[in-house]
């Protein structure tokens, strides 16, 4: 076999976003030789998207915060699917994450008194969002990037190499992680620029590559979001959970056609947006749901005085959890109230004085006049569901992040649990620190327990996977016409927007399981032109193969799914079942007769009960529209009731 | 079968064409290409792009990728102007790919309109509109763009007044895409030049009420290579896509450097 470039190195972290860059600099701290490998360009990674901020139990706008409260929030945005452990960790931790972050050097917007400033938004009871002005995504990137640069100038000055302890390999795309009997032992990728093949060999991996978003026809994500992480976790053997929960942000663009997808921030509604209907009302007071009807107001008055007065109104309904707020829409519009361009109207014009739109919301000023020539301050926008999270992901220990693969990790989007059936905005930022951080020192702590004991690279299987990589270049194949990327890509993106969407039926998602099977046999014959040299076709050609996967997990899981729960929403079942609140699905690849492709497995498992201590921060009531009743005798007031 | 597809030509990454949208004109999109492979300069190539008034460069440039030459090489990832990937000069000005409309570039008069789109200049093209960025990240690193402070850490946040967060809050937009860097002309003959962008990122911390290494990141400003190459031609303002006030912040940055130096 040819030479390969090879990077002996302790921890891998595969992605640069968030999650990816505090994993990387926890590892780093630790002692750990770090190579951190992305797709794009090192400071590009999807998180700079984030516009709303960093969900963070801080009090510092009401002091009634605290991380109880957090918690509760987290667990009813998730409809009670999360995995307590992490939304436990989370809510505690996030704080830290935020004021640590604020130590790297990240602005942020003030309170009077010059502390961190939050805000309101979707699900959360107090101000909870630390943020900047709507650019908190790009913040937190930059944030984590200088301290990246500081802790290489560092490592410069005692070591004489500034990378001797943190090294980024940027435009770098992994397509396999390399095992050593079932232990990780390396990972092999391609150099997007010169198509150079590269081997690390190393004993931890961390995967925070994000989402799945590109699987589907309108979306707010960026074009990293193939699945990659998710899809290696299935080649490696770990399992994916809450594969059905996708999350649809309520407010994308819908026109002009060229934008349609990009995200219209919460921050809009959390600062005050209304929506209306093509006949000027205000819909959601018709979309409360049961379980919510104690927290959101329903009459306009008292929703209004909300905003200035908290603590003796209820919310208004428009900041309902994201999933509640896409199907309102998604009905409305079907229901022919709609607006010219099959979106609803979202208005800030009539709610606040320009000035004070443009200095809270400047970003969105600047997107509708450039991209739509829509004057926000002026008039109202158009907006429509628009895919945007995957609560699914990587099954994990909530404490390190490991999966049951030693040494393979995950954090952030591609790790699962931590957000049930539906993520509350403003938790994604907090899980990637939080989670990240965990990680970083998850791994740290696995490669340290490892002493001598090294799993090693098996050179066959590096041949194995630059013989997978390089066979769209193939040529003819045998069973059928030659397929390109991008036609398949296209497909694939329709299949998932009609079939497997925002409402969905069994019958359409047997058909999507289908067609993906006939999708995935085409992808088979992709034939790709020109050399390895910078090729975005050969790219997406790797990349089609994740999302197939990735999207079969979803499609099969949602089969599986007999009910509607947060970002999975079943027309044939429409009612919530406390039978599959306890339900957790996962999906793993089983590997078929020798020679047949590993398929994917969907099977049923128990969601580890409630500690009893969190089952106290809610009201029994409450816990009785979601639970069973043998599932709550843990509560204190359970015997109560039973005297009563 | 077999002996068809041995003869068929070779697939390529091309898809079928799909049918124009209603409502769109035809516009020329005039690349400049390079293939380190097979070219010794680079090379024009010419494609004919259905177009509507609503769609962005970019849009151009995925059409021409999917559906006429799949070897055509960019960067691009948000899409929507906050990632900073796809800056390139369009009609000779620098901009990100994804904020600019198809008509705000369309001819007057029914006249055919060709839309020029070429890598920015200054940095080492390496394919087609991709350009290696490496030379000017060094410099962003070589201003030390990060928190520097003494003493302990806080607990919990550090505490910075409205007025003073508000100091420094244009040049902290900054989404790092090279635009203003690539459109100085002293940056294109002097490439040892800090440029633009370094220094907005060095504004960021100098002002910034929480950090304490002004006059180290001040020093390296002095510089031969640093802001007294600047000649406030404002093309860096002019080529922002956030809109920062390029020119003033480094003007900021000499005044500082003149008169509250100790």
């Amino acid at each position: 076999m040819t030479e390969i470039e090879r990077h002996a190195v302790d921890v891998v972290v595969i992605g640069a976003g968030g999650a990816g860059l505090r994993a990387a600099i926890e590892a780093r701290a630790r002692g750990m030789r770090t190579a951190v490998v992305c797709k794009s360009l090192f400071g590009k990674a999807h998180t700079v998207m984030a516009e709303g901020g960093i969900a963070a139990a801080m009090g510092n706008v009401n002091p009634h915060d605290n991380w109880q409260v957090h918690f509760r929030d987290t667990m009813r945005g998730g409809k009670f699917l999360n995995n307590w452990r992490m939304a436990e960790l989370h809510a505690q931790e996030a704080p830290d994450r935020v004021w640590e972050l604020e130590t790297y050097g990240a602005l942020f917007d003030r309170t009077e008194d010059g502390r961190i400033s939050q805000r309101n938004f979707g699900g959360h009871e107090y101000p909870r969002l630390a943020h900047v002005g709507d650019r908190t995504g790009l913040e937190l990137i930059r944030s984590l990037q200088q301290q990246v640069v500081a802790l290489q100038q560092a490592d410069f000055r005692e070591f004489g190499d500034y990378e001797a302890g943190l090294r980024v390999f940027a435009e770098c795309t992994v397509t396999d992680v390399l095992l050593d009997g079932g232990r990780v032992a390396g990972a092999f990728g391609y150099w997007r620029e010169s198509g150079r093949f590269v081997l690390f060999e190393a004993p931890a991996v961390v995967l925070a590559t994000g989402g799945i978003g590109k699987s589907f026809k309108v979306t707010s994500n960026s074009w990293e979001y193939t699945g990659d992480g998710h899809a290696l976790a299935l080649r490696s053997g770990a399992r994916l959970i809450n594969m059905e929960f996708v999350q649809f942000h309520p407010t994308g663009m819908v026109w002009p056609p060229s934008v349609k997808g990009i995200l219209v921030t919460e921050s809009v509604r959390g600062d005050g947006g209304v929506l209306r209907n093509a006949e000027g009302r205000r819909f959601m007071f018709d979309y409360i749901p049961e379980v919510f009807k104690e927290k959101y107001a329903d009459n306009e008055a008292e929703a209004d005085r909300w905003y200035t007065d908290p603590d003796h109104n209820r919310r208004p309904p428009e900041l309902l959890p994201r999933d509640e707020v896409a199907r309102a829409i998604n009905a409305e519009v079907k229901a022919g109230r709609g607006s010219p361009h099959g979106g609803v109207f979202l208005d800030v014009s009539s709610r606040l004085p320009a000035a004070e739109i443009i200095r809270r919301l400047p970003s969105m000023h600047h997107q509708f006049r450039e991209l739509a020539d829509v004057d926000i301050t002026r008039e109202p926008m158009e907006v429509g569901p628009t895919c945007h999270y995957v609560m699914g992901g990587v099954e994990v220990d909530p404490d390190t992040a490991g999966s049951r693969v030693p040494g393979l990790f995950a954090a952030g989007e591609v790790a699962g649990g931590m957000h049930g059936s539906n993520r509350l905005g403003g938790n994604s930022l907090s899980d990637l620190l939080v989670f990240g951080r965990r990680a970083g020192l998850g791994a740290a702590a696995y490669v340290t327990s490892l002493g001598q004991d090294k799993p090693v690279v098996a050179m066959a299987d590096v041949d194995q996977a630059r013989q997978r990589a390089l066979a769209p270049f193939g040529g003819s194949p045998a069973d059928g016409p030659p397929e390109n990327p991008y036609t398949l890509h296209v497909e694939l993106q329709q299949v998932m927007n009609d079939l497997v969407g925002i409402i969905r039926r069994s019958d359409e998602m047997e058909l999507a399981v289908k067609k993906l099977d006939e999708l995935k046999r085409r992808a088979r014959n992709v034939v790709v032109e020109g050399h390895r040299q910078y090729n975005p076709g050969w790219h997406l050609a790797l990349d089609l193969g994740n999302m197939l996967l990735v999207s079969e997990c979803v499609a099969r899981a949602a089969l599986e799914r007999t009910e509607s729960r947060g970002g999975h929403t079943r027309d044939d079942f429409p009612q919530m079942d406390p039978e599959w609140r306890r339900a957790l699905l996962a999906c793993e690849l089983a590997r078929g007769p020798a020679g047949a492709e590993a398929e994917v497995r969907v099977s049923r498992h128990v969601q580890p009960p409630l500690r009893p201590d969190l089952l106290a921060l809610f009201d029994l009531a409450e816990l009785q529209k979601y639970f069973l009743d043998d599932e709550l005798t843990d509560h204190p007031r359970w015997q109560l009731r039973e005297r009563a | 079968m077999t002996a068809t597809v041995e003869t068929a030509p070779p697939a390529g990454s091309r898809g079928p064409v799909p049918p124009a949208p209603e409502g769109s004109t035809t516009v020329t999109v005039k690349i400049r290409r390079f293939n380190p492979e097979v070219d010794s300069e680079p090379r024009w190539d010419s494609f004919e792009v259905p177009a509507l008034p609503t769609d962005r460069v970019l849009n151009l440039l995925h059409y021409v990728k999917w559906y006429l030459d799949g070897t055509l090489t960019f960067r691009r990832s948000c899409a929507h102007g906050i990632c900073g990937s796809d800056a390139m000069r369009i009609n000779g000005v620098n901009r990100l790919a994804c904020k600019v409309l198809v008509k705000d570039l369309m001819s007057g008069g029914g006249k055919a309109t060709t839309i020029t789109v070429e890598p920015i200049k200054g940095l080492p093209v390496h394919k087609d509109l991709l350009v290696d960025m490496e030379p000017f990240f060094e410099a962003f690193r070589a201003v030390k763009p990060y928190l520097m402070t003494s003493g302990n850490e806080p607990t919990r946040e550090r505490i910075q007044s409205q007025a003073d967060r508000a100091r420094f809050d244009d040049t902290t937009k900054c989404i790092l895409c090279a635009c203003c860097t690539t459109s100085c002309p002293v940056y294109w003959s002097e490439g040892s030049y800090f440029g633009p962008a370094a220094i907005v990122n060095a504004h960021r911390f100098i002002f910034d009420s929480r950090d304490e290494g002004a006059e180290e990141r001040l020093d390296i400003l002095n510089d031969v290579d640093g802001v007294w190459r600047c000649r406030t031609t404002f093309n860096c303002t002019d080529a922002c896509p956030r809109g920062i006030q390029v020119t003033k912040a480094i003007q900021e940055v000499k005044r500082a450097l003149l008169f509250r130096r100790v």
